[in-house]
């Protein structure tokens, strides 16, 4: 019965479970669903991360190549991060070249390396004006179940964490990199941006971490980028009914203790992983 | 591939002949149609060969250029392969239709020429790390009439065969830099060596036995084929099984075999027929794709 | 080159860093134990690790990981098929589309899909395809995606087992499982279940090849063959000889995560 109804009157279906104050899945307006991590299970990256929100799964992967920096700003490297949504995470996206969610996702992750200042260009600088790192970060989704925005966040900063990088020195002679791939160091990861995402039905009630039923029965959604001083990094809000000044307050309370859980997740879990080595 | 459509009837005729080593048009199941190869068909390329098998025209040319090696391979040259399903061919292959087919067919062709011996890759390098040959091998189907793999690759052997690379070498300069120097005589080319390169039989599984050179009816009563390369000396450089069907090891392993004795036998009157034609020089008369 | 206006951009050319690496690369020796151990000249596979129904979106779905070789393969529909021609009406169609994450590999692939993913979902359809009982399935498609997350050796071969098993878990009507197994001929020796750098680094011997053989055990066919290099008739048939023994390996395991996966799956409650 219960099916039927989720199928026939989807908005209806879920409007019963808000108006309790409590949702499909038996979660709080404002609980997350399960994060895990797994940080660094991709071998062949320099740097990996796995995240899981209840279901969503996104995977970071980021390689590290050479280039030549930009004649305007030499001292600095590139960071190119882009949102995968493949045909394989629901049966939404079709193969081709990524579509509009895809590429919004993307620009919002960009956005977000930006602003934050989570790595430093300057650092990823071999030799100023002839050398310098480019970091692919390609984030992936293998399974769309909603709110893949902080997942994908979540796991770029945990690969970033984990990336290390080869040693390299410029040989004076033939003025050609020499590289070290045994040898490897970490990446200074300045500052640890955490986002959280919000959906609001009906121009009032609030939920977090939305289910992809969730997302697309919404009036509108919300997305707020914070970091571990409690600064603003990013903040999203795609058009949609509106939001009230308390509202909004509210949801930046939410996301700055969302922050600290997280960042403690990825040391936990990045100690773990330096612990089994 | 152009479809033919076949009626129950016709599939049991067909199937009985082959069961008794006859097929519709008199061949045994080992026997290939009539074969004309004709090379240096195409003037303004370095090499080209002409090849019809039974109503299938493909037409090859091949182009060298001066290209810069692989980074992972930096002291050897390397092939390109480009098939090109032409709507004259078949109907089918109109706007993107032949498109499919084509990267199919050239995905097959690296891997028949991905291997050492096939064609000497480190002799088509000038200077390692900068300067090699690049081979484009064009491949250009006029008529499908089945049986395209064994077509295309004869007619890729021919053109090799065929194929004339300006002699160069490297000249320094005084400030240590230097550059590509082609040679004075325009007749002054390299030939490659073709003996390895491999000839692809396609064995299509009929029934209980397996044709070779199958017509488009045989290949409508047939659920899978498999195609093998192989060179002279009876190395196989590629196999693999196409078609939608499935096929029993025990039959693999048969079909195999067939395909090595077949593809062993192919190359001596290739071989013999290209060394003919190029001994005849200009006084053979052109046939061209009318003739 | 075309700009690439749908994706965040980087340098227009960068390379790798293993390009410039100042130590001398290893080669794996041709004889004696392999690099991870294993045995040479014996049906000795790498161990896998597999699970169904982990993409929750999915109709069903298979994740399979061997050594460090991992993939997800997730199987939509049957829906209805996009292109309407005639044979469609009569039969299901499979399409396949198998692609590599960038980062799969030593050398960073592009978002792009090469020639090389086309001839790879290719074979994986034509290895499926005998197994599918498609005639159930009219006037639908049913679509197979698979993900190289990581690559490490023998990709094509167990990708073909995984998206068997995922079509399994999808409850598609099927005549036997598929499974894959490759082996890499190096000279007289050869290798089971190649890791990455056993299948790219060439020694110099002769008779150097790979094999990839896609089989259907409880029926005994051969549903996908592939090779390459350069192999003798008699090594290339024992070959896929070894092959399919090693597909008999690979069977139970397979076999226990689906009915691991049944069992999972709680029968659905009595309509009252």
């Amino acid at each position: 019965m219960a099916a039927g109804f989720k199928t026939a009157e989807p908005l209806e279906y879920h409007m019963s479970f808000l108006k309790e104050n409590c949702r499909p899945d038996g979660r709080e307006l404002s609980e997350f669903r399960t994060t895990t991590l797994n940080i660094g299970s991709i071998s062949t990256a320099d740097g990996s991360a796995l995240v899981k929100l209840g279901s969503t799964t996104v995977i970071c992967g980021i390689k590290a190549e050479l280039a030549n920096p930009t004649v305007e700003a030499p001292g600095k490297g590139y960071i190119v991060p882009n949102v995968d949504l493949p045909p394989l995470c629901s049966s939404r996206f079709r193969p081709g070249p990524p579509g509009e969610q895809a590429q919004a996702s993307s620009q919002f992750i960009a956005d977000v390396i930006e602003s934050s200042e989570i790595i430093k260009p300057e650092d990823l600088c071999i030799d100023r004006g002839k050398l310098c790192w480019v970091l692919y970060c390609d984030i992936m989704c293998l399974d769309y179940d909603g709110n893949i925005l902080d997942a994908c966040i979540i796991a770029l900063l945990a690969a970033l964490k984990n990336t290390r990088l080869p040693k390299v020195t410029v040989n004076k002679a033939t003025c050609k990199p020499e590289i070290d791939l045994k040898e490897r160091h970490e990446l200074p990861v300045h500052k640890h941006p955490v986002g959280t995402s919000f959906c609001i039905f009906q121009d009032s009630i609030l939920i977090v971490d939305p289910t992809a039923d969730e997302e697309s029965l919404s009036t509108s959604r919300l997305s707020v980028v914070t970091d571990e001083e409690e600064r603003l990094c990013s903040l999203h809000k795609p058009g949609g009914t509106s939001l009230s000044a308390e509202k909004l307050q509210t949801c930046i309370n939410r996301a700055t203790a969302r922050q600290r859980e997280i960042q403690k997740l990825i040391e936990k879990v990045l100690n773990s992983v330096k612990a089994a080595q | 591939m152009a479809t033919v459509k076949v009626s129950e009837a016709e599939k049991v005729y067909i199937l009985h002949g082959i069961r008794d080593d006859l097929r519709v048009d008199g061949r045994s199941c080992e026997d290939y149609r009539h074969m004309e190869v004709e090379t240096d068909v195409v003037s303004n390329t370095d090499g080209s060969a002409r090849v019809s098998l039974g109503h299938t025209a493909v037409l090859v040319g091949i182009k060298a250029e001066i290209g810069k090696p692989r980074p992972l391979v930096p002291d050897e040259g390397y092939l390109e392969f480009f098939v090109d399903c032409s709507a004259n061919a078949t109907p089918e292959f109109e706007g993107r239709g032949g498109e499919e087919l084509g990267i199919e067919l050239s995905n097959t062709l690296y891997r028949v020429f991905n291997n050492k011996n096939s064609i000497d890759l480190k002799g088509l390098c000038i200077s390692a790390g900068e300067h090699c040959w690049v081979l484009y091998v064009d491949v250009l189907l006029l008529q499908c009439d089945g049986n395209l793999y064994d077509a295309i690759s004869v007619a890729i052997k021919a053109a090799l065969f065929n194929t004339k690379i300006p002699r160069v070498h490297m000249s320094s300069d005084d400030e240590g830099g230097k550059e590509v120097e082609l040679s004075d005589d325009p007749f002054d080319c390299v030939r490659l060596s073709v003996e390895n390169v491999p000839c692809i039989v396609t064995l299509c599984k009929v029934g209980h036995r397996h044709v070779v050179d199958a017509t488009l009816q045989e290949k409508a009563c047939s659920v899978a084929s498999l195609i093998i390369a192989v060179t002279h000396r009876g190395t196989v450089t590629c196999v693999k099984k196409v078609g939608g069907g499935s096929l029993d090891p025990e039959s693999i392993f048969e079909m195999t075999e067939a395909g090595k004795r077949v593809g062993k036998a192919l190359h001596a009157p290739l071989m013999k027929l290209l060394q003919q034609e190029e001994s005849l020089g200009k006084k053979r008369e052109k046939v061209g794709f009318l003739g | 080159m075309p700009t690439d206006t749908k994706r965040v951009r980087g340098p227009e050319v960068s390379q790798s860093p293993s390009l410039f690496d100042c130590r001398p690369s290893v080669v794996p020796p041709s004889h004696g134990a392999r690099a991870d151990g294993r045995q040479r000249d014996q049906v000795d596979v790498r161990p896998v690790f597999v699970r169904c129904g982990l993409v929750s979106q999915a109709k069903g779905s298979a994740y399979i990981e061997a050594g460090d070789t991992k993939l997800l393969c997730s199987v939509y529909g049957p829906r209805e098929t996009e292109r309407k021609d005639e044979t469609d009406m009569k039969c299901g169609r499979l399409t396949t589309d198998m692609r590599f994450a960038p980062f799969s590999c030593p050398e960073r692939g592009s978002w792009i899909q090469g020639s090389q993913d086309k001839n790879f979902s290719l074979m994986l359809q034509e290895s499926l395809q005998p197994a599918l009982c498609l005639h159930k399935y009219p006037r639908s498609q049913i679509e197979v995606n698979v993900m190289v997350l990581e690559n490490s050796g023998s990709v094509q071969a167990h990708a073909i087992t995984c998206a068997s098993l995922a079509l399994a878990d999808a409850g598609i009507e099927m005549y036997d499982l598929v499974l894959g197994c490759s082996i890499r001929q190096d000279g007289s020796s050869y290798v089971v279940d190649p890791t990455y750098s056993e299948e790219s680094n060439w020694s110099s011997s002769e008779h150097q090849g790979g094999l990839t053989v896609a089989f259907l055990p409880s029926l005994n066919q051969v549903s996908g063959l592939q090779s390459d290099g350069e192999m003798a008739e008699e090594t290339l048939t024992a070959g896929i000889r070894t092959c399919i023994e090693g597909c008999y390996k690979l069977y139970p395991v397979i076999q226990q995560a689906l009915v691991k996966a049944v069992r999972r799956a709680q029968p659905p409650p009595p309509e009252s």
